[in-house]
């Protein structure tokens, strides 16, 4: 982006003093924003953090209690001010294909909200054919949207938005429940038609690692601005380094780095740092002192993430309030993990049919005791389906499972009682107390009272609910009840348990405390985990991985090996960075490159002769008057895993036969 | 108000109705349903009681009277019974609901000049159908009485007995039902039916279309666009209005030709009516939709608001005037008394809006001041 030209234009959204009450709860509570033409702005932050509240009013569909807000110099304050502006700007409100209309084909959403902007007949069919071709929606037309997958939706969401061609597109949450490819593909369709039309783009996102798409973002936590600027600025808030180690015995380990470090994660067998100093080798002398003697093995030092910077960001706001910090007691030193290698969970063959539809197709795997397993997928990949049939609450069409020792089809009364299940919905009763939720599951689990007042006490600990004992459930923040959720699951000791998505929606901080919890469950007690997420940072935490896919296991393996294989498959990773992402990436494509794809701001290409394909892309993207700022290999991410992996299997099913 | 978008809304509404089947059968199905059943299970004659006789005496009088009973339409007879036992079986069992006992020496005593008792027992479960069953037993053994007398008169006095009738019943009462002729309960039911399913029909299917949106989040693309208040009210009211006209028709025919209810009136007064009135419920449920934010609330309330004051101060069931002071003046306050005065008057009565322009006028305020008052509460930047 040129910011010259940027700078000079006057600004298309002014936000000060920003504050939003629903009754007497204040959900945004003075906000300022600067959005300039031509800009792509994100908002980012965990559920509640007030972002749909702030866009909302920014489109002129919800009134606000203070400040002010200005919209193409007009200021909305009024439903009348409002209806000046909407002809420039268009909405996407949350929700994944909501907003659409279900029993409408494609082209009749389409059209109706062309018709609704008094889009002329023949534009409207120009452009939705143009649309309909960069999105690849062209061949379902005809197609009910109820029958698109998320992706599609996503996809046609952004057609109506775009489809009067607002001068300001406001997307909330686009991408959130969408599976990578289509994430990446959503990305490239906006960039592209953004950088096209100098359309001005505010789109919020829960993933951070989106975060580098945008030009300038804020990130927002309880209502207020955290921080604002580019991403580098962002980044340079909170300088540091992440260094990434194995050390054994990995418990004690992090009970040590605890006493010093504020954030501190393991990563299947992996510990992952960050260190406010910037200086390599000083670093990692500190961890080593720390570590006092344990082995420090296959460093790795990065520059910090943006989730790093925010989370420590969080961490200094968290600081000045009161919190009852008993979740971070320090493991038990004395981490005798029971070491079983007993099969947990098997799944053999897994089928489920709704109908003509394949929900799950022949899925197998194994999960051992003390292992953490991940699903991963979008929604609608099959993952909550596959739990529903493990613990027995839904039949399965065909295949075996065996959970605890128990068969899956026979003994769902028994693998009950065996297991700890904590559902997407949640589970807890609003209206009680953290101890009296407590005291129902273990009634539910038939403890007697000795047994429930010795797991009240566990659970309290582990979960870090000291202070909360006497609160309503209702009012805990989502991170908390979530934490309080997987207590309850664990009542009545169970030695499996299925989480079906637990941390959706939840901050930075919340998720990582909570995959600390899984972690010491899964070292310390030995518990099997089967977990499902669409957060690919998340699924680092994961011992194993199943990626999921329309139905189908795509690839199972620790994430380590995935990575490997994708190289060993497909040769190494090139991360191109380029001063026009967007137009380079269309360049390649058409160059012969389908595979290539953007990652962030970056383009990721899989190449199995990687000096050959540089050279290569310099010639047709210098040829084209594109920069190349630099060409690098680099390990490839889950997510570069989970785009080829899903890429192949399109290819495969459009080639008719598999390979 | 621009009619582009107007129609963008309208036959987006449209689509979906007639795609999504549960909206479908709500629109067209339940209507017919909700007549057939009314029109069937509401008939408030009491005709057909059945009943039973237990004659001790077993004399060609008694058996006369008893056939005075057995040939009436309003008494369906089930057989004769031996014993007093019987008859309480059969009652207990409600086969039957009147019993007629006739007692020993019944010819005998009759022809003594004697006074004799009939023992007549009725299930009083229902008190009004005890009532008119009590009527109707009064009625039949007043005439076997009268028939004794005439015989007696014209007997003694060597008289014919036309002439002495005459002298036995000097005074009769000669009543002409009008409008309604045969004073079935029917003919007067059916008409008010087509009021009630409208009533209700019509304002369910447009509350639940608006709230439906604001469940699922569509509503913001209304929110977020130029669409104006208007546009989207009368884009969303347009295709339920017309297929309550739709329906319309089909519950008139289902009255004329299932019913045989004779339509006097002008088609075109009940179908100018018919319209105002089906702006006026359909604009209900859009006000109930303005209001709620989940299908659940809108179902119930529409249902409440729309039923409950329709069946109690419509004249469906009780006329208005013959309600108390407060509740005829309640009547007043919803349109569906002035609808009912304007299918009543249409179908039985034949009058137009030369008699009823008072009612006419009353619907047309309730429909544009349903429409203004939505026009008010709708707003396209809400506080939440």
């Amino acid at each position: 982006m040129d910011e010259a030209v940027i700078t000079q234009e006057s600004p298309i959204i002014r936000v000060s003093g920003f504050i939003k009450r629903y009754k007497r709860q204040v959900v945004v509570n003075g906000v300022d924003l600067t959005i300039r033409k031509g800009e792509i702005y994100g908002l980012i932050g965990p559920d509640g953090a007030g972002k749909s509240s702030l866009m909302k009013a920014i489109a002129g569909v919800l009134s606000y209690e203070g400040g002010m807000v200005e919209v193409f110099g007009t200021l909305i304050d009024s439903e009348r001010a409002a209806e000046r502006v909407k002809q420039r700007l268009g909405f996407l409100p949350q929700g994944l294909g909501l907003n659409l209309y279900p029993d409408l084909s494609v082209e009749e959403n389409i059209d109706f909200f062309a018709r609704l902007r008094l889009v002329p007949e023949q534009e409207l069919t120009e452009r939705k054919a143009r649309l309909l071709g960069i999105t690849r929606l062209e061949k379902f037309r005809d197609r009910p949207m109820r029958n698109l997958s998320g992706g599609m939706k996503q996809k046609l969401g952004l057609i109506c938005t775009l489809i009067h061609e607002p001068e300001l597109a406001i997307l909330d949450e686009p991408t959130t429940g969408v599976d990578p490819v289509s994430r990446r593909d959503f990305w490239a369709i906006l960039t592209e038609w953004q950088q096209a039309k100098g359309m001005t783009v505010l789109v919020s996102t829960a993933y951070m690692d989106e975060a580098v798409r945008f030009h300038r973002l804020s990130f927002l936590s309880r209502g207020r601005v955290l921080a604002s600027g580019s991403p580098e600025e962002i980044q340079s808030l909170s300088p540091g380094l992440v260094i990434t180690f194995e050390s054994t015995p990995q418990l004690d380990a992090v009970g040590r780095l605890k006493t010093r470090y504020a954030q501190v994660e393991t990563l299947g067998p992996s510990l992952h740092v960050f260190t406010p100093e910037t200086d390599p080798s000083t670093a990692l002398g500190e961890i080593r002192n720390t570590l006092s003697g344990l082995p420090v093995e296959r460093v790795q030092i990065d520059e910090p993430e943006l989730e790093d910077v925010v989370v420590s960001l969080l961490l200094q706001e968290q600081q000045n309030r009161i919190d009852g910090q008993a979740g971070s007691a320090d493991p038990r030193s004395n981490a005798s993990a029971p070491q079983s290698n007993g099969i947990a969970v098997e799944a053999r063959e897994l089928v489920r049919d709704f109908g003509a539809f394949r929900a799950v197709d022949r899925v197998s795997f194994v999960v051992k005791q003390g292992e953490i397993f991940g699903l991963l997928g979008a929604n609608g990949a099959g993952k909550t389906t596959v739990i529903k049939m493990l613990t027995g609450i839904l039949p399965p069409t065909g295949g075996d499972g065996w959970v605890a020792g128990e068969d899956m089809r026979r003994a769902a009364g028994a693998i009950k009682e065996r297991i700890g299940y904590m559902s997407q919905a949640f589970s807890l009763y609003l209206d009680l107390t953290v101890i009296e939720n407590i005291r129902l599951f273990a009634g539910i689990y038939g403890l007697d009272q000795r047994q429930t007042r010795w797991r009240m006490e566990w659970i309290i600990g582990m979960a870090g609910l000291t202070g909360y004992e006497a609160d309503r459930t209702g009012r805990l923040p989502m991170g908390v009840r979530q934490r309080l959720a997987l207590g309850c699951a664990l009542v009545h000791e169970p030695r499996v348990l299925f989480l079906d998505e637990p941390t959706s929606g939840v901050d930075p901080i919340g998720r990582r405390r909570f995959w600390e919890m899984l972690a010491r469950l899964a070292r310390e007690d030995g518990v099997a985990i089967l977990v499902t997420t669409h957060y690919m940072s998340e699924a680092e935490h994961c011992d194993r991985l199943g990626l999921m896919h329309a139905g189908r296991l795509v690839a199972d393996g620790s994430p380590a090996d995935l990575k490997r294989r994708l190289e060993q498959d497909m040769g190494p990773l090139l991360e191109i960075a380029t001063d026009q992402p967007g137009r380079a990436l269309a360049k390649l494509s058409a160059s012969g490159m389908a595979q290539a794809t953007l990652s962030e701001t970056k383009i990721h290409v899989l190449s199995l002769d990687p000096g050959r394909d540089e050279a290569r892309i310099r010639t047709v993207l210098t040829g084209c008057g594109i920069r190349v700022e630099a060409v690098r290999t680099r390990q490839p991410s889950l997510e570069d895993v989970f785009v080829s992996r899903v890429r192949a299997l399109e290819e495969e099913a459009q080639n008719g036969a598999p390979a | 108000m621009n009619l582009r978008r107007i129609k963008a809304v309208a036959l987006k509404e449209w689509k979906e109705t007639t795609r999504d089947r549960l909206f479908l059968l709500l629109a067209f199905l339940l209507p017919a349903l909700w007549m057939l059943v009314f029109g069937y299970g509401l008939v408030l004659d009491v005709e057909d009681i059945p009943f039973a006789v237990l004659d001790q005496d077993h004399t060609a009088m008694s058996r006369e009277y008893s056939y005075r009973f057995i040939q009436s339409r309003y008494f369906s007879y089930r057989g004769h019974v031996d014993d007093p036992r019987a008859l309480d079986r059969l009652l207990t069992k409600t086969t039957i609901r009147a019993a007629l006992i006739i007692p020993e020496r019944f010819e005998e005593q009759l022809a003594a000049g004697e006074p004799v008792s009939v023992q007549t027992l009725l299930d009083g479960t229902f008190p009004l159908h005890a009532d008119i069953a009590k009527g109707y037993v009064i009625a039949i053994n007043q005439a076997f009485t009268q028939d004794l007398l005439v015989d007696y008169v014209s007997r003694t006095r060597g008289l014919a007995r036309e002439q002495g009738r005459r002298i036995v019943q000097p005074l009769t009462v000669e009543v002409r039902y009008l409008y309604n002729e045969e004073v079935r309960s029917t003919w007067s039911m059916v008409p008010a039916l087509v009021m009630f399913t409208l009533m209700v029909a019509s304002p369910l299917l447009t509350a639940l279309s608006v709230v439906r949106e604001k469940e699922t989040g569509s509503i913001y693309n209304i929110y977020s666009s130029t669409l104006s208040r208007g546009e989207f009210l009368a884009g969303k009211i347009l295709p339920y209005a017309a297929i309550s006209l739709v329906n319309v028709w089909v519950l008139w025919l289902m009255a004329v030709l299932v019913f045989h209810v004779p339509f006097k009136g002008s088609l075109l007064f009940f179908f100018v009516g018919s319209m105002l009135f089906v702006f006026c419920s359909a604009g209900i449920g859009l006000l109930v939709s303005l209001l709620v934010s989940t299908q659940m609330a809108a179902l119930i309330i529409t249902m409440v608001v729309a039923m409950l004051p329709t069946i109690l101060f419509s004249g469906l069931l009780v006329p208005v005037s013959s309600l108390g002071r407060g509740a005829q003046l309640q009547a007043h306050f919803f349109p569906a008394m002035y609808y009912t005065n304007i299918v009543r008057g249409s179908f039985l009565k034949g009058v137009d809006a030369r008699v009823l322009w008072l009612d006419m006028a009353a619907l047309a305020v309730f429909a544009i001041g349903m429409g203004l008052i939505a026009y008010r509460l709708f707003t396209k930047r809400p506080n939440a």
